[in-house]
């Protein structure tokens, strides 16, 4: 078993090699490459399922913690002491394969995502890479074992409803318990809200009285306008027909500038407007300086 | 006033784009210079005198031109200088070239040279041995073939020099040979035939082209040192050339060998100065201008430029004089000819000619020929009133240009300067044709069938037989051929067609003859005019009563004339999805009469308006009935059934009234009852299926699910302010969110009305986003928005007539606007005067205060105002942020690459275009695979995602709940079971995100996923969490793989398999 992994391993090795050197600059070939990767992975994915289904004949949970101590014990395991570096050296050459990936995207792809990943800390990186490669090191460990263990079954599909597509469904199917249902939910919440909201006022009430004081308070807003028992208007101004009124008004008959201050302020905001868009452009000029947009081509 | 104000920018960056692609003739270019011409000098002084030269040097192109007496005695050259651009400081990056002169000896050619291309060939051959030197030459890491303006037979030497100059990368010496006074100019009158092979019997045809190409390189020189007084010790001007050809350049289709070239403007400059239009108080930007104004007013274009200062010449004069017999014999098998006006007129200062197939210049020195115009020459093919040619398309983008600084405001800059006018991006249709076959119609469908363009180039023989190059080349000829056809058999649906054939690949090997340069493909761009005539589906062909009109109409049609009469079902497939949607607008319809009717609650509807895209025909899967959401007993069923719909959104407004709660939560609450009360009159009364939850309430109607919300005016002024939250971070309340969705759909659902193509390219866009899982930081409503500014801001293009074209625009929208330093305005109805733009711009600048101290720190990423949010508070102010924005970008600018690729050059694989759509899953850290056949619309998934890379940490079988079809099984029982199993807006991955959202183990993790369909969900290692790392050292444990498995875990039964590509580490 372990030899044939081994056997994969140098394979992809070899292939992610390859990779680097040649410099595909089209998508599809990028494509195509994924393919023959297919071929390549098919013998390692077999071996995958077979585990699984030894692994399917222990409980869900227990699965878990099984194979996380294998994980353990392997990793203790003198045999692979070498098998980190060689693990290391791969995923640095996957992750160069990777970078190249990105450089396919489009010729400025850069601009967008290694700027994204990097921006501004290359200096920082360096200091840390030796701090990282440490940790690095101990994800790879792990790494490394979690190949030679299995790709973690997902346990217990359509028994568990907590999670997951099952729980969904039944969340689906409570959430519709019919009009009466719904309708009865919504009433009792209303009734329980305005019992609340009458709770609260009693209390804000009492608190006063309590004091012996009564607070006389200024009722903001206009007269009730409709009568409480039907919802209809009474009496109150459609706002229709105060546009409508506003509109009619004569506007103003005498102009702004009748007075020669008003006219002073209205040429001194003038000027004010004009230095603070002259202040804007400029500003806009300097960041457009900073930004340096003017290549065409 | 408003133009005032947007100057300073403009001229600020004008002077920026000036100095970008401007070189520098510092000292150290400048030797450079100087040092690769001696060691041209050198190079050429090397060739002994009196070398014998024959033809066998190169005899595949002596062949090709027809020439016959090729030797001569190799002498040197006259002179050796620099000339073009270099000499006037009007270099223009990225192309750093200089043009080297190289006066060819009188001693090497005879006085009848001019006949029959032997000037031609010698001039070859003549450079081919120069080339042979060079080649063996250290100091030249390359020598290459180029052309002059395209034209074969006029071939050019590229010198690359083996030491490159930092600062001048990719620079190269063009070697230009001239002819100045090796031949008499009056044999070279335009009237007279030079060559022989033209002859047909007696009657001898004149070759105003040949000799057009021959009197051209007499006079270059000439010209050069005209523009050199002109030019030199005049900044402005200098600068004012410099935007030209700028301009020029990033517009392909007119900067070419039938359009416009640096040297060309350069003249038409020099004309305006002669002229007194441009004086030297003007700045360059005004320069620009007047000569844009030139290029798209004068009426001199249809006579011709004429400079002269004194003096005469009188062989031009004669001979344009006696153009119009020479365009007559021109084409004798052509009876329209006839009907042209007298081609010939007289100009002011002497000589006019109507056809302006070049411009003719006179001046102090002598005669300057330009470059042959092959403008209007096209009047002599087919066609009566056909004048579409590349003057009228040169004047037509001068004058859209001059509009872009009126109307373009701030973006003038951007539009005149900097965006790329290619063929893929203005044209409607793009057709490519190479050597005989069509290789590509990419853009046609409808009745713009390829049927019209079966063009046989090569088997056609007639122009193959004749030769190559005669008056004109074939290739040009072919141009015209193509073009004439296109524009017949298009009629008046095409707005304008440009056919061009850049023929001459860079770098060819001329000596082996011309057969190999039909290798480029042709292209043909059609600007559709409308369509309504785009898309009509029978050419009425001319009235039977005009004999020859109609036989020439069939003639032109053949067989097709009668076909066409029972064709009519043709155009019916382009309609198809409308009549989904017109049963939409039905259903719709029947709907709100229903919903206004109800009487049994308290207030009555008054109100009823659609708010899903589908009733805008933006929706990218536009709704199907759904035979269980219908009133029918279900039919027994022939296919297969979905068990999910999606209900389409629509607002109601009720009656006012008074007694409305408060509060908002009460509110809600109030209008779920009230909703819940008239879904169950609905069912009362109409027996329609309705079904609910807490928050919606969905009622099924004509097979499709109607959702029912309710707007409550008062809603609109509460706002729920959160505790210390600054004014970026409000919570709207839901009739806010409401509000803005209808104002929305009433805006867009107009804006459709007047274009038709919009809504199939705001489907396009929409895919687009999603295939490469932007669903979740990219709203529908932006794209549409984004969509819409194409269509109301069109300038520097047309509004475009066909979905690719405004897919590409829409790509290369989202690539290039300057998104951080200017707001979009979408005005779709035109309803912003300046205070409004004032106040937009005012809160733009509010958003970008941050910039100075961080540039991340700017939200929204992407300010979308709009007449009811100017605030672009409504759909990008949380998302896109600026990395998310950064990313979008990227991946825009790549496709629209690949597009304008495809469009181009490559072969019309089918598998090309899956690209793009197709997203690369390696640019994420980790990726989920789902169930495919757990999707609610399998069909809807483009490409079944395959990931081969990275490490596999999870898989998970599929759940037996749930079924994306009804089973047959499940058919048996009462319509009302049924309907149970019908599940409304049941989105198992909606769910998935939503959970793993609000999981505790995953807030390290950004979640990108294609909400349209897609199997595939993308994760990336939060930025924010590196952050934390740094500060709180110990919750650092948590493992990526461990990480993963829960995210597994939370989708179990829908997840396939979680992949493991990089670790967090990377991400700082």
């Amino acid at each position: 078993m372990g030899n044939l992994k081994e056997k994969v391993d140098k394979k992809q090795q070899k292939k992610s090699k390859r990779d680097n050197d040649s410099k595909f600059s089209e998508k599809d070939a990028m494509i195509k490459k994924e393919d023959e990767r297919s071929k390549v992975n098919k013998p390692a994915e077999k071996k995958k399922k077979r585990k699984r289904e030894k692994g399917n004949n222990f409980d869900g949970g227990d699965a878990i913690q099984t194979s996380r101590e294998d994980d353990r014990t392997k990793a203790e395991g003198e045999k692979k002491r070498n098998k980190p570096r060689k693990e290391k050296q791969r995923s640095e050459e996957h992750n160069n394969a990777l970078v190249g990936k990105y450089h396919q995207l489009g010729s400025e792809s850069e601009v967008g995502f290694n700027e994204q990943k990097c921006k501004s800390k290359k200096t920082k990186k360096k200091k840390k890479e030796h701090d990282t490669s440490k940790e690095e090191e101990n994800i790879v460990a792990k790494r490394g074992d979690t190949d030679h263990g299995e790709a973690y079954c997902i346990s217990s599909v359509d028994e568990d409803c907590s999670e997951g597509l099952k729980k969904w469904l039944t969340d689906y199917h409570q959430s519709r318990p019919g009009l009466k249902a719904l309708q009865q939910r919504l009433d009792e919440f209303i009734i329980s809200h305005e019992e609340k909201l009458e709770q609260e006022r009693k209390e804000r009430e009492a608190q006063v009285a309590e004091g012996g004081w009564t607070v006389v308070k200024h009722h903001k807003g206009r007269k009730k306008t409709t009568d409480s028992e039907s919802g209809i208007t009474v009496g109150s101004v459609a706002p229709a027909a105060v546009e409508n009124q506003m509109t009619k008004k004569k506007p103003k008959e005498v102009g702004l500038e009748f007075y020669r201050f008003q006219k002073r302020e209205a040429q001194r905001s003038e000027i004010m407007a004009l230095r603070s868009k002259f202040e804007e452009d400029r500003k806009r000029i300097q960041q457009l300086r900073a930004a340096r947009k003017f290549r065409p081509y | 006033m408003d133009s005032d104000i947007l100057a300073e920018p403009m001229d600020f960056k004008v002077s920026e784009l000036i100095n970008e692609v401007q070189i520098d003739h510092s000292p150290a270019f400048i030797k450079h210079v100087n040092d690769t011409v001696s060691s041209i000098r050198n190079s050429i002084d090397k060739i002994p005198n009196n070398l014998v030269v024959t033809g066998e040097e190169a005899a595949g192109f002596v062949r090709d031109v027809g020439a016959d007496k090729v030797e001569f005695k190799f002498k040197k050259p006259k002179s050796i200088e620099i000339g073009g651009s270099y000499s006037i400081k009007c270099v223009v990056k990225p192309d750093i070239s200089v043009d080297l002169f190289i006066q060819l000896p009188k001693e090497c050619f005879h006085e009848k040279d001019y006949l029959n291309h032997r000037y031609h060939a010698k001039r070859f051959v003549y450079l081919c041995v120069i080339s042979k030197s060079l080649k063996s030459d250290s100091s030249f890491a390359k020598v290459e073939w180029s052309t002059l303006q395209n034209e074969a037979r006029k071939p050019v030497l590229l010198v690359y020099p083996a030491d490159k100059l930092a600062e001048a990368p990719g620079f190269f010496m063009r070697i230009i040979p001239t002819a100045k006074s090796l031949f008499n100019a009056a044999k070279l009158d335009l009237k007279r035939n030079n060559v022989r092979a033209l002859n047909q019997g007696e009657t001898s045809l004149p070759t105003p082209r040949y000799n057009c190409s021959i009197l051209e390189d007499m006079c270059i020189e000439d010209n050069t040192e005209f523009l050199k007084k002109t030019f030199l010790g005049w900044k402005e001007l200098g600068e004012a050339l410099v935007l030209l050809k700028v301009w020029a350049r990033q517009r392909d289709f007119i900067h070419s060998h039938d359009g416009l070239n640096g040297y060309l403007i350069a003249i038409i400059l020099s004309y305006l100065v002669a002229h007194e239009k441009v004086n030297s108080s003007m700045r360059p930007l005004q320069i620009f201008r007047v000569t844009l104004d030139f290029i798209a007013n004068s009426k001199l274009w249809t006579q011709g430029l004429f400079l002269q200062k004194q003096g005469e010449i009188k062989i031009l004069k004669e001979s344009f004089v006696g153009i119009g017999s020479t365009i007559k014999s021109l084409r004798p098998g052509n009876p329209q000819i006839s009907g042209l006006k007298p081609a010939t007129r007289l100009l002011r200062q002497g000589v006019v000619f109507e056809l302006n197939f070049h411009l003719a210049i006179s001046s102090i020195w002598g005669v300057h020929l330009l470059f042959p115009f092959h403008f209007s020459l096209d009047f002599v093919s087919m066609s009566q009133d056909f004048l579409i040619c590349s003057n009228v398309q040169l004047q037509n983008e001068a004058s859209l240009t001059l509009q872009c600084f009126g109307k373009s405001g701030d973006s003038a800059f951007e539009d005149i300067f900097m965006t790329k006018i290619d063929f893929a991006a203005k044209y409607d249709y793009c057709v490519r044709m190479i050597s005989g076959e069509i290789m590509g119609i990419y853009k046609i469908s409808g009745s713009l069938s390829r049927e019209y363009l079966r063009l046989n180039l090569k088997g056609n023989s007639e122009f193959y037989s004749s030769g190559y190059c005669l008056d004109e080349e074939c290739w040009r000829l072919y141009e015209k051929k193509v073009q004439s056809l296109l524009s017949q058999g298009l009629n008046d649906r095409a707005k304008s067609i440009r056919v061009i054939w850049r023929n001459i690949p860079s770098c060819c090997s001329l000596e082996n003859g011309l057969s190999t340069l039909d290798r480029e493909p042709l292209l043909a761009g059609i600007s559709v005019s409308s369509l309504d005539k785009a898309f009509r589906v029978v050419d009425v062909g001319p009235d039977a009563e005009k004999k020859e009109e109609a036989t020439m109409f069939r003639k032109f049609w053949g067989e097709k004339a009668e076909l066409r009469r029972f064709k009519d079902g043709k155009i019916a497939e382009s309609t198809d999805p409308m009549s989904f949607s017109a049963s939409l607008l039905g259903a719709f319809d029947v709907l709100s009469k229903r919903l206004r009717l109800i009487e049994d609650i308290p207030l009555k509807v008054s109100s009823v308006q659609p708010l899903d895209p589908a009733f805008r025909f933006t929706s990218v899967f536009p709704p199907e009935p759904h035979p269980l959401a219908s009133e029918k007993n279900v039919p027994r069923l022939h296919k297969l059934m979905s068990s999910c719909i999606q209900p389409l959104e629509v607002m109601i407004q009720l009656e006012g009234s008074g007694n409305w709660p408060m509060d908002d939560v009460a509110i809600e609450k109030t209008k779920s009852a009230f909703l819940l009360k008239i879904g169950e009159s609905l069912e009362n009364s109409w027996g329609m299926t309705c079904t609910a939850t807490e928050n919606d309430v969905d009622v099924f109607l004509s097979g499709y699910a109607f959702r029912l919300k309710i707007l409550h005016e008062r809603g609109l002024s509460l706002v729920k302010r959160e505790i210390g939250s600054d004014q970026g971070k409000r919570v709207s309340s839901a009739d806010q969110k409401l509000f803005v969705h209808s104002q929305h759909s009433s805006m867009i659902n107009g804006l459709q009305g007047v274009f038709p193509i919009y809504g199939p390219v705001v489907r396009l866009a929409k895919r687009w986003v999603a295939s490469h899982m932007f669903s979740a930081c990219f709203s529908e409503e932006a794209i549409e928005l984004l969509v819409a500014h194409l269509f109301v801001k069109p300038l520097p293009f047309t509004v475009p007539c066909s979905r690719i074209t405004g897919f590409l625009r829409f790509l290369r929208l989202l690539a290039e606007y300057d998104w951080t330093f200017s707001p979009l305005i979408v005005d779709i109805n035109s309803d912003f005067n300046t205070s409004d733009k004032k106040e937009i711009y005012d809160k733009f600048m509010l958003t970008r205060k941050g910039y100075e101290e961080s540039s991340q720190n700017i939200c929204p990423a992407m300010f979308l105002a709009t007449s009811y949010d100017k605030a672009s508070e409504a759909w990008t102010r949380l998302s896109p942020n600026i990395l998310e924005l950064k990313r979008l970008v990227a991946y825009a600018r790549s496709s629209a690459n690949l597009l304008t690729r495809l469009v181009f050059q490559d072969q019309t694989d089918s598998y090309r275009w899956e690209c793009l759509f197709c997203t690369p899953l390696t640019n994420y850290d980790a990726v989920i695979l789902l169930h495919g056949d757990r999707l609610p619309y399998p069909q809807r998934l483009l490409f079944p995602s395959k990931l081969n890379h990275g490490r596999l940490v999870a898989r998970g079988n599929a759940s037996k709940a749930f079924q994306p079809f009804i089973l047959p099984g499940d058919l048996r029982g009462s319509l009302d079971k049924l309907r149970n199993k019908l599940l409304v807006d049941f989105d198992p991955l909606r769910c998935y995100i939503a959970d793993l959202q609000a999981s505790k183990e995953c807030n390290t993790l950004k979640l990108w996923y294609d909400s349209l369909g897609g199997d595939a969900v993308g994760l990336t290692w939060d930025r924010s969490c590196s952050k934390k790392r740094d500060r709180e050292e110990a919750s650092d444990g948590e493992d990526p793989i461990d990480v993963l498995k829960a995210v597994g875990e939370a989708g179990k039964g829908f997840v396939k398999s979680v992949y493991f590509l990089k670790s967090p580490r990377l991400m700082n």
